[in-house]
């Protein structure tokens, strides 16, 4: 009887839905681009198109329907009609919708969280053009969307297709993202590979007040980049139950990024050195690629599919100027300006993926999958010279401390041990999963994966023109600087045959297995619990550890007994250990692993104490606490809870100690009718994380003893230890309403964010401090100012309809932000300070910024 | 509650197609709708109703059963069901040239009573048949979820007599005094209308859009197999 009663129940709710199921891109096989289309005006890509239909949810009744736990699905979007013939007698319909109009800015409006995500600009737009033409006899159909703020933030995308047959999808759109509105970069040639100091600032030679004098004079630029996305994706349906499908999507990122630009250390070494923070270039692109093969067969089903990924970096450098002038700290005076710094930025790299997924029904209401997958990664860039210095760098003491070098040595590709990259990572899976239901009550799954990262790069760090080893760091100025810093190794000098440098590129790499089960069983008509285990067993390469277990198990509980409500509750435990910590597993990719290299009489200083553990690596234990409530309240509205706890306890003396999160949150819904809904939501969210480690003891680094890794030890003494306590807690709030008054509808939508932001700090004595901060101890207090970022966004709409064809939308979106951020204290005064320039202001501490809107509605 | 008219059911209406034509425009009234979800049992006063039926009686026979298997029989069938019937008759929702004309001088109230009148009619018996259609037997019961089909009992009651509700349910209510009977009912009739439910010419209550819905993809032999199937019941 009740199965009977669903039939009907069930067509009459798909017919009201299919129109709902239409408006979400959902994903599948053959999908390019990306899942949601949209942007700051109109996130959903749909907004004009979702008023609720007014005859409501279902022809059957009057009422909502909710799901299994209790919420309400949203009323179907409504509609009208099934458009018009395309021509006389023709079985083609078509219709359409047009929304386009004026856009007005005011106020803060260059406000970096005003446009992160938005290229608002005033001026014409068009809010939505959506198009669509379909013949209901064969199925097949045309689909056109696309929107427009400004040349910086548009998409559109084209579908056609026919059901069950073959479906071709094309898209373009460009996404902007601002990181910074007030940035005041020093150098000329922003977004180029060349930054270069402006007139009448010298390179390498430049006073703080020069620089500082000219930093004032500097334009306000906006960091950011824009991302331009276009895709083709095709797919048919080749014979009997065989699908294929192709895609290709390219993305290319232009702009610019906040990047640093080290000369050698500021902080210990005031006055010289130079810490910058410079802007690189964004011109990336990236071609993925798809395609596959699948059969759904009654018993079998089989994927075949290729994933390939190929990323191109078109500016593949960055040179910068510095303005200040080294000083070497012995020695004759220094023989080379060093003013010059190279970064090297991403290479061009591929990705090929092959995967083969087979499955199959099995008995007991069972099904049994299997994919296998072999990947490779690789990049062959030509390699840049070490450094781009010229004449002779280093520090000359006397002649047999003569710590010099020529540039001339190293300022070629001459000096590398080859030419081109060679990197490559492979990686392989294996995953097989089963699950059976063998009654309605009961269910057992299991699964077994593998996965293997296989590392082959190798790169030797040596100078055929020399015969030394390492890398002249910082293009020259370090070694400018400190006598004999100049991150080379050399066997035949005993200037630098103790000296230990990284030689080797570390080929990380790892292989982790995973077996997993569980049941699930429904004790009763109210209540299904879950119990699953699994255990993870990691083996990474050239790490600290070389066996990492985590065994984790949970359990879940739904009951539906709690009143009309719904109660999900869940307890997860997890426990990780593994094999003995290495704190030093790097050596053999040293210097101290080549041959000629001469330990000193005082040992090598210790590479760091042994009681540091790495989070990824060191022993946790882990409790995860969620509860999900949800009760109707009367036929139309719905109010849900959340509550969650995490708790991560690592078993380290030094390194991440403990981490927290936690949170609340409280949502109402109410649809007293298609014409009204309203919600309302409050959250709070905390988090923590507490860290310590020890300072080492600087005086020792030349003495003995500073070989001993020991907490505790004379590097690493118990007094020198530190911790921080970072926090944060988040606050939201959201209010929306929308009433359809009939040629009147409106909306209204609030929503409310704070973030709070505490980071504080305990030493165990002045000894944790830099040795530069400790004579400040006394001012140094026990935390950095809070942080605070405070957002409120209004939005008020009114979509008035003159015909049954044409109408209007009139909107107003209203923010103001207030910030306090200590990363930023001081900068408003001047953004260079010493010998370090700064080119980010922050945001603005207040902002209010307005859009005020005229759309024409247009049903085409 | 009135609507404007709207030709066809959700189901066959493209994706897009939905999406687009919610426009934000407002909906002008341009035919009568009757909205029955909220629709109330009525009851009415079978013997007043009995003075009022005389001119009823020349399709519908004196005691309900239809003098011409195109009429429909009116004993034992649902009361509501057979006021909602009269009211739609009256305000245009259900078009038909015969019955506007006499459901237009009706009150409410004469519309109450008729239909408690042939609502408290003996149900007449069922039409022998030598065998009854498979087909439909099948469809009615089972209906055909390949071709997007539910079945029949589901609102109609597994042996034709009215729906079986499961009042205990938490799920919304259908108005189900407003689902007729269809034991017994004559096929020709039983037949012509599920022809104007697939063809989107009945479709002027909420119930017609379900059974819209239900008729878009029945085909002909299909509608010929259910329309002989619920007369043999």
């Amino acid at each position: 009887m009740c199965k009977a009663l669903i039939a009907p129940l069930a067509v009459a709710i798909a017919a009201c839905l299919a129109s709902a199921a239409a408006l979400a891109d959902s994903s599948d096989s053959a999908r390019v681009g990306d899942i949601q289309y949209g942007n700051a005006l109109d996130p959903t890509g749909w907004a004009p198109l979702l008023w609720p239909d007014p005859r409501g949810f279902s022809w059957l009744h009057a009422g909502m329907m909710r799901t299994p736990s209790g919420v309400l699905y949203p009323y179907p979007p409504q509609r009208d009609d099934q458009g018009s013939p395309l021509y006389k007698d023709s079985d083609w319909v078509y219709g359409g919708f047009l929304q386009a109009g004026w856009l007005h800015l005011s106020g803060d409006t260059r406000a970096e969280f005003f446009r992160q995500y938005a290229g608002w600009k005033s001026g014409i737009a068009l809010g939505l053009l959506a198009l669509y033409a379909d013949n209901p006899k064969t199925g097949q159909y045309v689909e056109f969307r696309g929107s427009r703020l400004s040349g910086d933030d548009q998409y559109y995308r084209l579908r056609a297709g026919q059901y069950g047959n073959y479906k071709i999808e094309a898209f373009w759109r460009v996404i902007p993202h601002d990181v910074t509105t007030d940035a005041y970069p020093l150098w000329n040639g922003v977004g180029s590979t060349n930054l270069t100091l402006p007139a009448p600032l010298v390179p390498g030679g430049s006073t703080p007040a020069q620089v500082a004098a000219v930093e004032k004079t500097r334009p306000r630029q906006t960091i950011g980049l824009t991302r331009r996305r276009a895709g083709l994706s095709f797919e048919d349906k080749l014979w009997g139950n065989w699908i294929g499908y192709v895609s290709v999507v390219n993305e290319k990122r232009t702009g610019t990024r906040l990047w640093g630009g080290s000369m050698f250390f500021n902080y210990v070494l005031p006055d010289n050195g130079g810490i910058l923070e410079t802007v690189r270039p964004i011109d990336f692109s990236t071609t993925d690629i798809g395609m596959g093969l699948r059969n759904v067969g009654n018993v079998w089903q089989f994927q075949l599919t290729y994933t390939g990924s190929f990323f191109r970096n078109h500016k593949d450098r960055l040179d910068f100027q510095s303005p200040f002038q080294l000083s070497n700290v012995a020695g004759v005076p220094q023989v080379a300006n060093i003013y010059q710094g190279q970064f090297s930025l991403e290479p061009d790299n591929d990705y090929h993926n092959l995967r083969l997924e087979l499955s199959r029904d099995l008995k007991w209401n069972g099904h049994l999958s299997v994919a296998a997958a072999w990947g490779t990664m690789r990049q062959n860039d030509a390699l840049l010279p070490p450094v781009t210095c010229t004449g002779t760098g280093g520090v000359f003491i006397s002649p047999s401390a003569n710590y010099t070098f020529d540039c001339a040595d190293w300022n070629t590709t001459a000096a590398l041990s080859q030419k081109t990259a060679d990197a490559r990572i492979d990686t392989g899976l294996f995953d097989v999963k089963a699950v059976f239901h063998p009654t309605p009550k009961f269910g057992w799954h299991a699964g077994i994966r593998w996965y293997r990262e296989d590392n082959k790069t190798n790169y030797l760090a040596f100078n055929p023109l020399t015969g030394q080893y390492g890398y002249i760091s910082e293009n020259g100025s370090q070694g400018s600087v400190v006598p004999g810093e100049v991150g080379i190794f050399d066997p035949r000098n005993p200037l630098y045959w103790s000296y230990v440098t990284q030689v080797r590129a570390i080929p990380f790499g790892y292989t982790d297995s995973i077996l997993d089960t569980g049941i699930d069983w429904r004790v009763s008509e109210a209540d299904t619990l879950n119990l699953s285990w699994s255990f993870d067993r990691n083996q990474p390469k050239y790490r600290e550890r070389k066996l990492v277990n985590e065994q984790r198990i949970k359990l879940a509980w739904v009951d539906r007994a709690l009143g009309k409500g719904t109660l999900r509750f869940s307890y997860e435990f997890a426990h990780r250990d593994g094999g003995p910590y290495n704190y030093d597993p790097y050596q053999p990719f040293y210097s101290t692993a080549l041959p000629g290299f001469v330990t000193p009489p005082l040992g090598n200083a210790a590479f760091t104490t042994d009681a540091m553990r790495k989070y990824d690596l060191s022993n946790r234990i882990e409790h995860k606490l969620r509860a999900i409530v949800i009760y109707p309240i009367g036929d139309t509205a719905t109010i849900s809870g959340v509550v969650y706890a995490t708790r991560d306890n690592y078993g380290a003396a030094l390194g991440r100690q403990a981490t927290r999160n936690r949170g609340v949150s409280l949502a109402w819904d109410w649809q007293p009718s298609p014409a009204t809904s309203m919600s309302a939501n409050l959250g709070r969210d905390d988090s923590r994380l507490q860290f310590s480690n020890v300072n080492d003891f600087e005086n020792l680094l030349g003495q003995a003893g500073r070989d001993n890794p020991a907490f505790g030890g004379p590097l690493y003494p118990f007094a020198n230890q530190w911790a921080d306590d970072d926090r944060e807690r988040d606050y939201n709030a959201g209010l929306t309403l929308r009433h359809d008054f009939g040629r009147v509808r409106a909306d209204l939508g609030y929503t409310y964010t704070y973030a709070l932001g505490k980071l504080g700090y305990v030493f165990a004595s002045p000894g944790a401090l830099s040795t530069t901060q400790q004579p400040f101890v006394a001012t140094v207090g026990n935390g950095f100012p809070d942080n605070h970022y405070h957002i409120n966004t209004l939005q008020l709409g009114f979509d008035l309809a003159f015909t049954r064809t044409l109408g209007m939308r009139v909107f107003d979106i209203f923010e103001t932000g207030n910030f306090a951020d200590w990363h930023y204290l001081g900068l408003q005064n001047s953004l260079v300070i010493d010998h370090k320039v700064y080119t980010d202001l922050g945001p603005h501490p207040h902002y209010r910024a307005n859009l005020l809107g005229m759309m024409l509605n247009l049903k085409l | 509650m009135i609507f404007a008219s709207r030709r066809s059911g959700a189901l066959a209406v493209p994706p897009l197609a939905c999406a687009v034509l919610a426009t934000g425009m407002a909906l002008a009234a341009s035919a009568p709708f009757d909205d029955l979800r909220r629709q109330p049992p009525v009851h009415g006063d079978a013997a007043a109703g009995a003075a009022k039926a005389v001119v009823c009686a020349a399709c519908h026979g004196s005691r309900g059963t239809a003098v011409a298997p195109t009429f429909p029989n009116l004993a034992g069938q649902s009361e509501t069901y057979l006021y909602v019937q009269l009211r739609a008759f009256q305000d245009g929702a259900r078009d038909n040239a015969v019955m506007k004309p006499l459901a237009a001088n009706l009150t409410d109230r004469d519309m109450h009573d008729l239909a408690a009148h042939f609502a408290s009619l003996p149900p007449g018996a069922a039409r022998p048949v030598a065998q009854k259609s498979p087909r439909g037997d099948t469809l009615f019961h089972d209906g055909d979820p390949a071709a997007g089909v539910p079945p029949c009992q589901g609102c109609h009651g597994p042996d034709g007599r009215g729906p079986r509700p499961d009042l205990a349910s938490t799920a919304p209510q259908p108005a189900w005094s407003t689902f007729p009977a269809l034991a017994g009912q004559n096929a020709p009739y039983v037949l012509e209308q599920l022809k104007a439910y697939h063809d989107g010419t009945r479709v002027g209550t909420s119930n017609d859009r379900v059974m819209q819905g239900v008729a878009h993809n029945l085909s002909e032999a299909d509608m010929a197999a259910l329309a002989g199937y619920v007369s043999s019941l």
